[in-house]
């Protein structure tokens, strides 16, 4: 009797299996070859790649995306639409194109960085964002809190936009004051400047500047918004008493009224009408000086975050993220644009005249451009180290953009200022972080 | 109505009701029922093949596009944002979890939901104020015989007419706090001391100030269309009941009051509806101007809505916040709807 062959042992390995596993396989390793070649593949030829893409501040470095996006496109046989909207009208943007199930392929975060709302349905970009990491020496160590969820990036960090402390040289020594290294310096020189008609301010409004520059002190008097996973608000603390005696402080002895009503570009005004002795504020202060009032601007220095507490610098930076739809049918062309962008983000950040930063550690070799050559500007080359974002040292959760959007922090600060008890107003800010939470848990 | 004959499927709809006379013995009563039996199943099908039925059918038919177009375009939005007010929806999610009145207590929960309602209602008041008195004077004037009347009926209207972005963008710079064109005016004319002075208005930075503020451009806006409404409500009164007016001896308001005013109500209630509608729902105005600050001083439902429902992406939530104008409106348009009723018969 002949004997039977062996039945093969079942594989858990069936034919779907398989087709799917080698599928991903090639693909995976065909995108990492394409990525370290940097040739685009075949199979994106003749398709259509949509951006929506914010209108910068700088409009030259419109100009610059715009036909940098069309040149790729041309090298690739990929038709490039760019579509630029009020960063503020983003998120209404992305509710309706997620609603529909269509609209852009890659799409523009910025400040109120979504990733963690519609992770779900957002390509994964981890492969590029380690090819990148790979590449140019990693990424900033507060990078990955605006992308991560669940050990996956669902968007890839482009620039940031960093805001130093601006003063005036003139008239700190024309009074025999220290450079405000720290926030008790500038407190010193605002008291002192403002008699003389030489005030500081900060925004008190609801505008980015306010949720930002405040958050600034903040964390350099030790003060945390949430706690590293993000899970829950740590905002009613001993710090956050101290901080807020001393905004009151530097509100009271440095400020006028006025900030209560500022918008994001009012400081830019008030420095460049000679009015500021000092300013937190982005690059684009310096740079509207530079355009309106040579006299100032010559007087005008740029200084690292002054610290807070001895040796305690953060900085909030407004972030700036691209994302990939899940429903977008070029997810392909999206990742090779992106990674070709990620390679061109010094030029980028020449084009915005030093305004966009880089994230990854690399590009912080010095001199950097354009900041790396004017001397007044090389001081920011050492911010990534003092760099964080909404929800520090968490990172920015769903319930921290409602608290961003909706303004808390700046309010809670703001009904400080004009003389409600400081325990009513943590009463009031603590009660809003914790209702915000437990609302978004519930869902 | 009358002095048309009655149709016949009437009279005979009618001869079928008469009640059976109660001497006519049982046999009769027998057979009356089968008669009345046959009557009854043979009349639906003659009531479909009569004339009234088919006006009836007629009629419904031609109102079938404009209900079709109301339920579609408001209805359904409608009932959508009754069914996300009480459902967990976000943004980012296709589907949502029915939770009850939950968003509405969530609201009630945030003492900046009763600032936005209560500022909601005096902006909306407020300014419904002003619109009327400026529309109003406006209409007035331009009534009147003047060179160049239609041009200037054209230009008034170019508020109105501006994208709001770019009009408030331009009120913002003149509520600036140290540029503003309106404080250096009156800084001129010695009404306020220098900038930098203690009675130095800062427009956007004061509580009741920059409530008014924001009220002030919402007026500058709409009043011009508040004056085209009352316009065309002057210009439809018949110049003979006016004079027949002046002829009794009227003064200018006796015949406002009670000659113009009653003669369009009816335009007016609609005016005033749509400019309601208008003002509560007008995100535009504040968002551009102060985002609600300062310290939601002039925060709004629509901006509180906006805020909590797109931006944070807990569109629930922002639905409820929304929806809390709904019951703002209704008895308003139903008080106007039933006075227009009134006038009508």
């Amino acid at each position: 009797m002949m004997q039977q062959p062996a039945k093969p042992a079942p594989s858990a390995l069936n034919r779907r299996n398989f087709l799917a596993t080698a599928g991903a396989g090639v693909a995976g390793s065909s995108l990492l070859t394409m990525l370290d070649a940097r040739q685009a593949p075949a199979q994106i030829k003749g398709t259509t790649l949509r951006i929506l893409q914010w209108s910068h501040f700088i409009p030259a470095y419109d100009a610059w995306y715009d036909k940098f996006a069309k040149e790729w496109g041309e090298k690739n046989g990929v038709k490039v639409r760019v579509d630029h909207i009020p960063h503020l009208d983003i998120p209404a943007r992305m509710a309706a194109e997620f609603a529909a199930g269509a609209g852009h392929d890659i799409i523009y975060n910025g400040s109120s960085i979504l990733t963690r709302l519609y992770y779900k349905n957002l390509v994964d970009l981890t492969d590029v964002s380690e090819a990148a990491a790979k590449k140019y020496g990693g990424w900033i160590p507060a990078a990955k809190s605006l992308v991560e969820v669940e050990g996956r990036w669902y968007g890839l960090p482009i620039f940031y936009i960093l805001a130093p402390m601006t003063y005036r040289k003139d008239l700190f020594e024309q009074n025999n004051l220290k450079a405000p290294d720290t926030w008790e310096l500038a407190r010193v020189a605002a008291r002192t400047l403002k008699p003389k008609g030489h005030p500081t301010g900060i925004a008190l409004s609801q505008c980015a500047d306010a949720n930002l520059f405040w958050r600034s002190m903040f964390w350099s008097f030790g003060g945390t918004e949430a706690t590293p996973s993000g899970d829950a608000p740590t905002i009613d603390s001993k710090e956050l008493r101290e901080f807020l005696k001393f905004a009151k402080a530097i509100f009271d002895e440095g400020m006028t009224p006025e900030v209560f009503s500022w918008d994001d570009a009012s400081d830019n005004r008030y420095l460049a009408s000679g009015i500021a002795c000092w300013i937190h504020d982005a690059i684009s202060a310096y740079r509207t000086t530079e355009d309106t009032n040579p006299e100032v601007f010559k007087n005008l220095v740029l200084m690292l975050e002054p610290q807070g507490l001895p040796g305690k610098r953060v900085s909030a930076a407004a972030p700036n993220v691209w994302m990939v739809w899940k429903f977008s049918k070029n997810q392909q062309a999206a990742k090779e644009f992106l990674t070709y962008l990620i390679d061109n983000d010094l030029e980028g950040m020449v084009q915005s005249r030093g305004y966009n930063m880089p994230y990854l550690n690399d590009r912080y070799k010095k001199p950097m451009p354009v900041i790396g050559t004017d001397p007044k500007l090389q001081i920011l080359q050492d911010f990534p180290k003092i760099v964080a974002f909404y929800g520090q040292p968490g990172p920015s959760t769903t319930p921290i953009q409602e608290i961003v959007n909706t303004f808390v922090f700046p309010d809670m600060i703001t009904k400080f200022c004009r003389g409600m008890a400081m325990e009513e107003a943590i009463k009031w800010g603590v009660g809003e972080y914790r209702r915000i939470y437990s609302k978004h848990k519930q869902a | 109505m009358g002095g048309g004959r009655i149709p016949p499927d009437l009279l005979e709809a009618q001869a079928g009701m008469t009640p059976s006379s109660p001497s006519s013995g049982p046999d009769a009563a027998s057979a009356r029922a089968a008669g009345v039996s046959v009557a009854v199943r043979a009349r639906p099908r003659r009531w479909l093949a009569s004339q009234t039925s088919r006006r009836l059918a007629f009629g419904y038919l031609l109102l079938a596009p404009a209900v079709l177009y109301v339920l579609l375009l408001v209805g359904a939005p409608f009932v959508f944002s009754l069914f996300m007010a009480l459902s967990d929806a976000s943004v980012a999610d296709t589907t949502a979890s029915f939770v009850g009145l939950e968003n509405f207590r969530a609201a009630f929960e945030s003492d900046v939901f009763f600032i936005a309602l209560r500022n909601s209602i005096g902006f909306t008041l407020v300014a419904a104020l002003f619109k009327g008195m400026l529309g109003t004077s406006l209409a007035f004037l331009l009534l009147q015989p003047f060179w160049g009347k239609k041009f200037i009926r054209g230009l008034v209207v170019i508020p109105f007419t501006l994208p709001i972005s770019i009009s408030v963008l331009g009120w913002k710079w003149m509520y600036d706090s140290q540029f503003s064109v309106i404080n250096w005016f009156l800084s001129t004319i010695g009404v306020i001391g220098s900038y930098g002075s203690a009675d130095w208005p800062i427009w956007l930075g004061q509580p009741h100030l920059a409530l008014a503020a924001c009220i002030m451009v919402n007026v500058w806006r709409n009043f011009p269309f508040s004056a085209i409404v009352l316009l065309a409500g002057f210009t439809s009164v018949p110049n003979e009941i006016l004079d027949a007016a002046r002829v009794d001896g009227t003064s200018f308001f006796q015949r406002f009051r009670h000659v113009v005013v009653p003669m369009i109500a009816p335009i007016l209630l609609i005016g005033f509806l749509f400019d309601t509608v208008f003002t509560l729902s007008d995100l535009g105005v504040v968002y551009l101007l102060t985002q609600g600050g300062p310290a939601n001083a002039t925060k709004i439902l629509p901006v509180l809505a906006y805020q909590v429902g797109i931006q944070a992406g807990a569109l629930g939530r922002g639905a409820a916040i929304a929806l809390f104008l709904f019951p703002l409106l209704l008895p308003l348009m139903i008080l106007m709807l039933r006075n227009l009723k009134r006038r009508e018969y």
